[in-house]
């Protein structure tokens, strides 16, 4: 059993799923999810999209500040709750091309999105 | 109205829960009336829910926006059928829609197996009432649909990537699938509560999983299509946890319907057919928790919510139940055959079993492997394409080789140079085409050369039994070879409709394969004027257009394309924006294909963003092969149809193999 979960598990080769809050320190890659703080600025397809993210149960205290370039979803704005791999450069978090998801809200009640 | 739908669901839970309770008592006590009391308590469970379904679709219709669940999921400028289509929009809908299908399955289930004998019926009654019985009541004491409020303005709307056609139709088969999965899992519990451990239960629920798993296989197949052409990424599946939900079940299913023919013809793989049963139904319900409850975070998840809780407990305990239950049975379910060598057409359906089974487990280890490490290691950690992609090569390419392999073996037996005989033309065709393939260019992907050698090989296969068989019928009947290859196919259903479902999934294989590693993806940004070239094409940004539709407005960008110099026409890859709120609007992303049926090849285009100064960000992908697909998608319904389509004969077989004298019970 413990052989086929290191196997799988060092096949997997998985990314930690994190708060942005946790994110200090921590420069390798990784998959946060928060919500998103605005103001957003810039342009994803030149110098990149720039915005906050905080902690999807916390405050503007624990935002942290991304860049992202790459194609974004149109669920995509301030407020909204989404997962974002790449790694922490400085204190700024850079995102990795084409892994930008939204999380759709339970307003919507998006049964396949 | 809404006191209406209560009402239906409270007469609906009253009904189960008889059914349930006094239907296991009365099968544990062999009271025959008692038995027929459940049984007609199921049925009226079943209309009790369309009443409450009929409900539900008047106000989802009318707008009454004094229902919650009307207001959250639909608003006054939706389209009435996309209205209507908010039934499955949201989580009390969609549970209602279980309970609706699994009481409409139960009664069809009982109708149509009229001759079951009694102390069979006696036990799926109770089993089936108890499944819906759970969604019963969650729908009333947890997720009423019937929750009313003070009507607001308007409602909230849905979702615009959902105002899709593809997504009218797409969760209802894959619910259909899903649920569809209890009928034959009914049966099996049954048949062991009954003592019955032969093979009448996979007898009479072929059909019912053959249905089901159709349903599920198109279900995901549309699915596939809208994500293709609404999310706007160029791909078709993601691997996200709410796919994959529907996937393993249908996988599963895969395996049962290869392990019964084992069963069916050896006696063998009893036990392990049982376990498939009982995986597959637990795979469904595991899936409606994983698109309902946000357990595991997904694109599709819903907030957190309460049922998530119940469904684990319900799950667990009929997991528990269920293997409890087969534990007890074994010494009756055992049994003595065993597999008399490893070259044989049962063994190849073992390898195809272990491989899917296998498969599906790697998929399921994936989905809950955040849950796992964050139990063990204090930190969820995901995974993601990369991991399923290997394992989809590392189990799909040889269960691809297999489908070749196995039709042309025979049972029991089957000596090295029969083999030889056999396998020289497929073989042969395989070889050439590799070497045609590599000499192509296609070398640069290995697994898709692999993919490919290997679809040439199954095909040459397929190909060689149909030619086989038409050539043995015309000899036998004298009749011309059209009429033999009809004669033939519809004398062997089962067999020659696997066949074109075997060749679908070759279609299949080659689709994915040519759209992922043979594309191509140019992206830049344009302003009016400027051209852009992406393998044989040429796209050139002509002009902005907006166009006003019935409740949202849409931006498009005008190019002309040309191929290989020939023009070939415009596309107009945009935005809709939808008015929501004045403030902030709500967009989809509509992307232009243009579709070369002869080559199967689409030219895929996204205009990412539209930029105030007048330029536009395109994405261009070329996807060989990517049409491949859908049309296998139609193949594998046209030979599903073929294998389900009633046959009398085999009836008639069947009555006297399993007959004994059934009791009649339509009292």
């Amino acid at each position: 059993m413990l052989a086929v979960f290191l196997l799988y598990t060092s096949i997997a080769g998985g990314t930690p799923q994190l708060r942005p809050s946790q994110l200090a320190g921590r420069t390798a890659e990784v998959t946060i999810v928060g919500k998103v703080v605005g103001p957003v600025s810039g342009d994803a397809r030149r110098a990149g999209l720039r915005f906050r993210l905080q902690d999807v149960e916390g405050d503007a205290k624990s935002a942290i500040r991304v860049v992202y370039k790459g194609s974004v979803p149109d669920m995509f704005r301030a407020g909204r709750d989404i997962s974002l791999k790449g790694r922490l450069q400085g204190a700024v978090f850079v995102g990795a091309p084409g892994t930008l998801v939204t999380k759709c809200p339970s307003k919507y009640s998006a049964k396949k999105s | 109205m809404a006191e209406l739908g209560r009402a239906a669901l409270l007469v609906a839970l009253g009904a189960l829960a008889f059914s349930s309770l006094v239907g296991g008592f009365a099968a544990w006590s062999g009271r025959r009336r008692l038995v027929l009391a459940a049984r007609n308590a199921l049925v009226a469970a079943f209309g009790a829910s369309l009443v409450a379904s009929a409900v539900l679709v008047v106000a989802l219709a009318s707008r009454d926006f004094s229902f919650e669940y009307v207001a959250k999921t639909s608003s006054r400028d939706l389209p009435l059928l996309y209205a209507v289509s908010s039934f499955w929009g949201g989580q009390e809908g969609s549970l209602l829609l279980w309970l609706l299908l699994l009481t409409g399955f139960s009664t069809a289930a009982v109708a149509l197996n009229r001759r079951l004998r009694i102390e069979l019926l006696a036990w799926v009654v109770p089993v089936l009432a108890t499944i819906a019985l759970f969604f019963a009541a969650l729908l009333v004491f947890l997720e009423s649909p019937f929750q009313l409020q003070a009507a607001p303005a308007d409602g909230a709307g849905l979702n615009p990537s959902l105002q899709n056609p593809y997504m009218l139709i797409h969760p209802v088969l894959l619910y259909l699938g899903f649920v569809g999965m209890s009928v034959p899992f009914a049966f099996a519990v049954a048949g062991l509560l009954a003592r019955r451990t032969d093979e009448w239960w996979v007898v009479a629920t072929r059909r019912w999983m053959l249905a089901a798993w159709l349903f599920l296989g198109v279900g995901q197949l549309l699915g596939a299509r809208w994500a293709y052409l609404e999310i706007g990424w160029g791909g078709y599946y993601g691997w996200d946890p709410v796919e994959n939900a529907a996937l393993m079940p249908w996988l599963i299913a895969t395996a049962y319907l290869h392990s019964i023919m084992v069963q069916e013809k050896k006696g063998m793989l009893r036990v392990w057919n049982v376990l498939l049963v009982i995986l597959a139904f637990e795979l469904s319900i595991f899936g409606t928790l994983l698109t309902r409850s946000g357990l595991i975070e997904s694109v599709h998840a819903f907030a957190r919510s309460p049922i998530g809780a119940w469904f684990v407990a319900f799950l667990t305990l009929t997991t528990i139940a269920s293997l409890a239950l087969v534990f007890a049975r074994l010494p009756i379910l055992r049994t003595q055959t065993k597999l008399e060598s490893p070259v044989s057409r049962e063994a190849t359906f073992l390898y195809n079993n272990l491989l899917l089974v296998a498969f599906c487990l790697t998929i399921l280890w994936g989905v809950i492997y955040p849950l796992i490490s964050e139990a063990v290691l204090g930190e969820p950690i995901t995974v993601s394409q990369p991991y399923y992609n290997f394992f989809l090569r590392a189990f799909g390419l040889p269960l691809l080789l297999l489908m070749g392999i196995g039709p042309l073996i025979a049972w029991r037996r089957a000596s090295l140079r029969s083999l030889g005989r056999t396998f020289i033309w497929p073989f042969g065709g395989a070889l050439a085409s590799g070497v045609i393939l590599v000499a192509a260019g296609a070398g640069s992907s290995p697994a898709g050369l692999i993919a490919y050698t290997f679809s040439a090989f199954v095909m040459g296969a397929i190909l060689l039994e149909f030619i086989r068989g038409t050539r043995a019928r015309a000899a036998l009947s004298g009749r011309p070879a059209a009429a033999s290859l009809l004669s033939l196919i519809s004398l062997n259903r089962r067999r020659y409709g696997g066949y074109v479902v075997h060749s679908a999934v070759v279609l299949l294989a080659v689709g994915v394969a040519g759209s992922s590693a043979y594309q191509t993806v140019r992206e830049a940004r344009l302003l009016p004027g400027d051209t852009l070239a992406a393998a044989d094409y040429r796209l050139r940004f002509e002009r902005l257009a907006d166009r006003q539709a019935a409740n949202h407005k849409r931006r498009r960008a005008i190019l002309s394309v040309e191929r290989q110099g020939q023009a070939a026409g415009t596309l107009e890859p945009g935005k809709n924006v939808y008015p929501v709120s004045e403030r902030q609007p709500l967009f989809s992303t509509e992307v232009a294909v243009r579709t070369n049926w002869l080559r199967g090849e689409d030219l895929y285009v996204v205009a990412d963003q539209i930029n105030p100064d007048g330029s536009v960000d395109l994405t261009v992908y070329v996807k060989p092969l990517v049409n491949l697909i859908w049309i296998g998608g139609f193949v594998f319904i046209l030979g599903s149809l073929i294998a389900l389509w009633p046959d009398a004969r085999e009836q008639r077989r069947l009555a006297l193999r399993y007959g004994e004298a059934p009791v009649a019970i339509t009292a």
